[in-house]
């Protein structure tokens, strides 16, 4: 057994944390007030080989992995957890590409996406619920050589800004999952939620009316389309939203070890208090814990595992690292009293951000379902 | 026309962790034990610099460290940003050397690579911050230096006007290749490794110099080859004093600067 990260992951550490403290830190605040999807940064992550992380060489990205990819996104949500958040959405769209894309979808798609010159978005969940996904309404009708698309998507990540979106739709009663580029006709992008966290990421609302797409914008097999979008949920989704949780959780876990050092009451700083150093001792017991759920996931991946196989391990990492996350920002804003939900100490942010991971991936109901079935069976 | 460049780095504890760092009593060192090392950061401001240059008129960038085993660390650090030579000068003779025993097997080990027209390094470290391996390397190799360097304004590929900042002002000093610069942080922003870098930069060899490979003298290194000798290791506690001058705005200032003239501070 070997729990250390290679030197390689332990440089891209050093490389991502001194990005997040240098570019990200600074500017956090601005981004959450501003809301805007911050283009430049998405661009610079590109140029650092961050957003190709996990795609293959041959197609623009850098073929480092799963546990680098939980790496980079957990350096950068100690930060920022909406850029964290922009990893685990954009991804989904490249990795339906990377596993089910035809080489020349790769080429012409994978590339671009890679160098953060496009961004990708994955529609799945209806107003029928993202938790029952084969109650989807969306419709995809063969008519001659051209697929004529009628439905609706609701909280689709990035949709407000994805230049493809890779949609899952129903053929009769198959499902096929196939992607649409911006502009096309019929393809509106609706309606922006107004969230409480992940600020500068857009979450909307997509709606296809008669919308023309080719035949061969088909990704995967007929018939496997959902099939395909779950197994990208669960890789992608799933890992992105416990490495997004893990990064906020031990951001704010530094914070309130900081603080505590500093904050003097009674003559002595406020660490010298038991109470707090249980409350923290927690906080350190379960970021640990966390960390290691995300990570034997990750490595899982990388060790060519399926996420059938391991829906269990996925599904715990997420499950636990989003709890922990609210826990531990809960925890860190009672430490730092007064101070921790002013918008300075970006503690109470992180919690905004932690509880929109609730839902992302798929609910925390749904991890304990997939859990409970593998003890079932 | 392209150009060797040399940049000189050095492994030092990271400046984040030097509250944990003790002082043996005993043995008169410091424990570094756990504490996290890196590249000082001048000397990735001279790394960026001799990137830069290499970027502008070509050539090759080779980047030399003396230190322990693990201090190719930072070599591997330096080749994920984009160097094309790493030299890690290792021996246990050199163990205990103070800057000019430092400086001579740098030099050693630099004309051992053969050619080179420039030799960057930052102006001082972290936790030594004498500042004077520059020079002294500079010297040793019988070539000009000019130190706390924050801008280079290259005339052609040989002559070059540096400014170099002082007290209260700078002055620019025209010179020739090959030479001696060290760098202040001011001279550039330094870039961070992309991934495939990193990648790269671990399959890279990195080369091994020990004290008979680059020739030198015994006598002129470790810590018998040190001129200086640290007589005493201690922690300095400096105290700060505080006085609190109350009354309105306007009256309160006339008294503070008068107290400030008074303790010549002003």
């Amino acid at each position: 057994m070997d729990f250390s990260f290679t030197r390689q992951q332990e440089m891209l550490r050093n490389m991502v944390r001194e990005f997040a403290e240098k570019d990200l830190a600074s500017i956090a605040l601005s981004l959450d007030e501003r809301g805007e999807f911050p283009y430049d940064i998405i661009k610079k992550m590109a140029q650092l080989g961050l957003v190709g992380i996990v795609s293959p060489k041959e197609y623009g990205g850098t073929e480092m992995g799963h546990v680098a990819r939980m790496i980079a996104i957990e350096e950068v949500s100690r930060i920022y957890p909406p850029l964290g958040f922009f990893f685990q959405a954009g991804h989904l769209g490249m990795y339906m590409f990377q596993m089910f894309g035809t080489d020349e979808q790769k080429k012409k798609y994978l590339i671009p996406l890679c160098k953060a010159e496009k961004v990708a978005c994955t529609a799945v969940t209806e107003q029928s619920g993202g938790s029952d996904p084969s109650a989807m309404q969306t419709t995809a009708k063969l008519v001659g050589d051209e697929y004529i698309i009628n439905g609706r998507k609701v909280f689709i990540t990035l949709g407000g800004v994805a230049d493809i979106c890779c949609f899952v739709a129903k053929t009769d009663d198959k499902f096929n999952a196939f992607f649409v580029e911006k502009g096309t006709p019929g393809y509106v992008i609706g309606r922006k939620e107004n969230h409480t966290g992940m600020r500068c990421i857009p979450v909307n609302e997509l709606i296809f009316t008669d919308c023309k797409i080719p035949k061969s914008n088909l990704v995967g097999q007929e018939g496997r389309g959902l099939v395909a979008a779950l197994t990208v949920i669960a890789s992608i989704g799933r890992t992105g939203a416990a490495g997004i949780a893990l990064g906020a959780g031990r951001g704010s876990y530094e914070a309130a070890v900081k603080f505590a050092k500093e904050r003097e009451l009674y003559g002595k700083p406020i660490i010298n208090l038991q109470g707090l150093q249980f409350m923290l001792a927690d906080m350190n017991v379960e970021i640990e814990a966390a960390k290691w759920l995300c990570y034997y996931a990750e490595w899982l991946l990388d060790q060519g595992k399926s996420t059938r196989e391991i829906s269990s391990e996925i599904s715990r990492a997420k499950l636990f690292s989003c709890e922990v996350a609210i826990r531990t920002n809960i925890k860190a804003i009672q430490i730092l009293g007064g101070y921790g939900t002013t918008a300075e100490y970006h503690v109470a942010r992180r919690l905004k951000d932690s509880i929109e991971l609730l839902s992302a991936g798929g609910t925390q109901e749904i991890m304990r379902v997939t859990i409970g079935r593998n003890i079932m069976a | 026309m392209s150009l060797d460049i040399v940049v000189c780095i050095k492994q030092v504890p990271d400046p984040e962790y030097f509250s944990r760092i003790t002082i043996d009593p005993v043995k008169q060192t410091i424990r570094r034990d756990g504490i996290p090392t890196i590249i000082n950061p001048l000397d990735k401001h001279a790394l960026e610099e001799g990137l830069k240059i290499k970027e502008k008129f070509s050539g090759k960038v080779t980047a030399v460290t003396m230190g322990p085993p693990s201090a190719r660390e930072v070599l591997e650090e330096a080749l994920a940003l984009g160097i094309d030579d790493a030299v890690l000068l290792c021996d246990r003779a050199f163990a205990g050397a103070d800057t000019l025993a430092t400086a001579y097997p740098l030099a050693s080990g630099i004309k051992k690579l053969g050619n080179f027209d420039l030799i960057l390094c930052g102006n001082e470290t972290v936790d030594g911050a004498t500042g004077q391996v520059g020079p002294q390397l500079a010297e040793l190799l019988g070539i000009p230096h000019v130190t706390f360097v924050n801008e280079i304004e290259w005339t052609n590929e040989r002559d070059l006007i540096v400014k170099s900042t002082l007290e209260r002002g700078y002055m620019k000093l025209q010179v020739t290749l090959p030479v001696l610069l060290s760098v202040v942080k001011e001279i550039n922003e330094p870039r961070l490794p992309t991934v495939l870098g990193i990648m790269e930069a671990t399959e890279k060899e990195i080369k091994f110099f020990n004290a008979k490979d680059i020739d030198v003298r015994e006598g002129t290194i470790g810590l018998a080859g040190s001129p200086t000798r640290v007589a005493d290791v201690f922690e300095h506690k400096s105290k700060r004093k505080g006085e609190i001058i109350e009354g309105l705005p306007e009256d309160a200032v006339k008294r503070a600067v008068k107290r400030l003239r008074e303790l010549k501070a002003i």
